[in-house]
C-alpha cells in the first residue's frame, strides 16, 4: 500500500506523518496541527507552556488541559510502577547542567518523588520545589494523538515518525532499522499495528554529539547502561517511557519489569532477525 | 500483557542495505501549493549574493551563508505578492536536508517543510561526498513513493539545523526582500 509521506521539522526533530487513502493528503494535515498543539502544551523549553507554567507556579494549583492531565497521570504510573527507573522529575537536575533552560526563580530541587507531583480534578500542582520533564514520554504521548488524528480524518493506514518514536496503524507493515551508537543502521523487522522508540545511551567517556541532545538522567548512585534502548508497544507513549526503564534497571530484571509494563524490550543485535 | 505475543507486531523482514537513508517528500510545485495555497503563480527571482552580503547575512543571523545563490520565487496572486517561497539546503555532520519556507511580506514564517530528507549511514561526510551522491538528483525530480525506504529508530536527531537555517532566511528576508 502506498503512502503519502510528508516531513515538518517539529518537536525538536524531524517528524514524519504517512497516511494511505483518498484523504490521506487532510488526514496528514490533521496530524501536524495535533502536534503542533503537543508541541505547544507540553515543551519544557517554552516559558507559556502548560508544563512550564505548572513548573513555575510555586506550589500552587494550575489548571490543565484534560489532555495534560492524563499525559501527567501515565508519567506519575510509569514512575510509580518502575520505582523511579523512568523519572520526569529531574528536570531541575538539568537546567542545573544546562541541558535544559532556566527560567527564573528559585534554584529548583535537582530532582524529585513521584509523591511531589499532585493530580486533582481538571488540575495538578507541585509539592516541593522540582522541575517537570516530560520529555521521555511526550513525544510518544503526541504520536498516539497524532495517530488518533489521522484515523478521525479517515486515514485507512498510516505511521508517524518523531525522530524515532515511531508508530504504525491499518494495514501497513514499516520496514524499520535503528541507528546503532555507532551510527550503522541495522534492521529491527516490518512493524505492523503497533508502535517502537529507542533511546540512545553513550559510552562513558564518549563525547556528547549535539545531533543527539537528548540526555538520560540515572537514578540516585547508579549509571544509564550504555547502548540503544529499544521497545516494542502498542502505544508509543508507553514504548517512549519505557525505553528509559530498560536504560535504567539492571540486566536481571530489565525484561521482566519492561513486559510487565506492557512492552518488549528488543535486543540489541535484534533476536530472531534474520540480518 | 506479560503473555502477549509480540512476534505479531514486528514481522523479520530482510535487511534493506542502504547506504544512505533518503527520502524525497515534494517536488519544488507541490512545496509551492502546500505552503502559499493562495498563490496563483510563483515567479522565479534568485537572490545573488556578494562575499559582503553572505558576511552582513552572517553577521546578523549567526548562521553562516554558504551559497552565493539563493533560490526565490515571488508567490504572486493577481499581482499582488502573497509571500516568498525560498528553498534552502541544511548540511549538518548526519543529515543533508532540502527543505522549503514560506515568508510572509511582513516577515513571519508561514510554514516549512522538508523537500527532501538524507541521512548518512554513520560518521561524518563531508560536504563534496553528499554532492557526488546527489549527481542526477535535481530539485525537479518527481515525487518518488518508496515504500522500502526504512524508518529510523534510535537517539533522536535534533532538528536545531532546520531552524537556524530558518533564522537566516529571514534576516535574508529582511536585508534583501522586505523591500524588494
Amino acid at each position: 500500500m502506498t503512502q503519502l509521506r510528508r516531513m515538518r521539522p517539529m518537536l525538536g526533530t524531524f517528524v514524519e506523518v504517512g497516511a494511505c487513502g483518498p484523504a490521506a493528503a487532510d488526514a496528514i494535515e490533521a496530524a501536524f496541527a495535533s502536534l503542533e498543539g503537543a508541541q505547544a502544551w507540553w515543551s519544557f523549553h517554552a516559558p507559556e507552556s502548560e508544563l512550564s507554567r505548572l513548573n513555575l507556579a510555586a506550589g500552587a494549583r494550575v489548571r490543565l488541559r484534560p489532555q495534560t492531565l492524563r499525559l501527567l497521570r501515565l508519567a506519575v504510573a510509569v514512575m510509580r510502577r518502575s520505582e523511579s527507573a523512568f523519572d520526569c522529575t529531574v528536570g531541575g537536575l538539568l537546567v542545573r547542567q544546562g541541558v535544559l533552560p532556566d527560567h527564573g526563580g528559585l534554584v529548583p530541587l535537582p530532582r524529585g518523588r513521584v509523591d511531589d507531583i499532585e493530580i486533582g480534578a481538571g488540575w495538578a500542582r507541585l509539592r516541593r520545589p522540582v522541575r517537570l520533564t516530560l520529555d521521555g514520554i511526550a513525544k510518544g504521548y503526541a504520536v498516539d494523538r497524532a495517530i488518533a488524528a489521522l484515523r478521525r480524518a479517515g486515514a485507512t493506514a498510516g505511521s508517524i515518525n518523531a525522530g524515532g518514536d515511531l508508530r504504525v496503524f491499518g494495514e501497513l507493515s514499516l520496514p524499520v532499522q535503528r541507528r546503532e551508537l555507532d551510527g550503522r543502521f541495522t534492521s529491527l523487522g516490518a512493524l505492523r499495528d503497533a508502535a517502537v522508540a529507542s533511546s540512545r545511551v553513550a559510552a562513558p567517556g564518549a563525547t556528547r554529539d549535539p545531533s543527539f541532545p537528548a540526555q538520560l538522567v540515572a537514578p540516585i548512585g547508579q549509571h544509564a547502561q550504555p547502548g540503544v534502548w529499544t521497545v516494542l508497544a502498542r502505544s508509543a507513549w508507553r514504548a517512549d517511557a519505557l525505553t528509559k526503564v530498560a536504560a535504567n534497571t539492571p540486566a536481571p530484571h530489565r525484561d521482566a519489569l519492561v513486559r510487565s509494563l506492557g512492552g518488549c524490550l528488543l535486543a540489541t543485535p535484534p533476536l530472531e532477525l534474520a540480518a | 500483557m506479560s503473555t502477549r505475543d509480540w512476534s505479531l507486531f514486528l514481522l523479520p523482514v530482510a535487511a534493506i542495505a542502504v547506504p544512505a537513508h533518503a527520502i524525497d517528500y515534494l517536488t519544488v510545485a507541490q512545496a509551492q501549493t502546500l505552503l502559499v495555497p493562495g498563490a496563483k503563480s510563483f515567479v522565479e527571482q534568485p537572490l545573488k549574493l556578494n562575499d559582503e552580503q553572505r558576511e552582513r547575512i552572517k553577521a546578523a543571523s549567526g548562521v553562516r551563508q554558504r551559497w552565493d545563490e539563493q533560490k526565490v520565487w515571488r508567490a504572486e496572486r493577481d499581482g499582488a505578492l502573497q509571500a516568498w517561497f525560498i528553498i534552502d539546503e541544511v548540511i549538518g555532520k548526519h543529515e543533508f536536508i532540502t527543505y522549503a519556507a514560506a515568508i510572509s511580506p511582513d516577515g513571519h514564517v508561514l510554514g516549512v517543510e522538508i523537500m527532501s530528507y538524507r541521512e548518512t549511514h554513520g560518521g561524518q561526510i563531508r560536504e563534496a561526498e553528499w554532492r557526488k551522491k546527489l549527481v542526477g538528483k535535481t530539485l525537479a525530480d518527481p515525487f518518488k513513493l518508496d515504500e522500502d525506504v526504512p524508518n529510523i529508530s534510535g537517539a533522536t536527531l535534533s532538528c536545531r539545523n532546520v531552524l537556524d537555517g530558518v533564522k537566516r532566511l529571514l534576516v535574508v528576508h529582511k536585508l534583501f526582500l522586505a523591500r524588494a
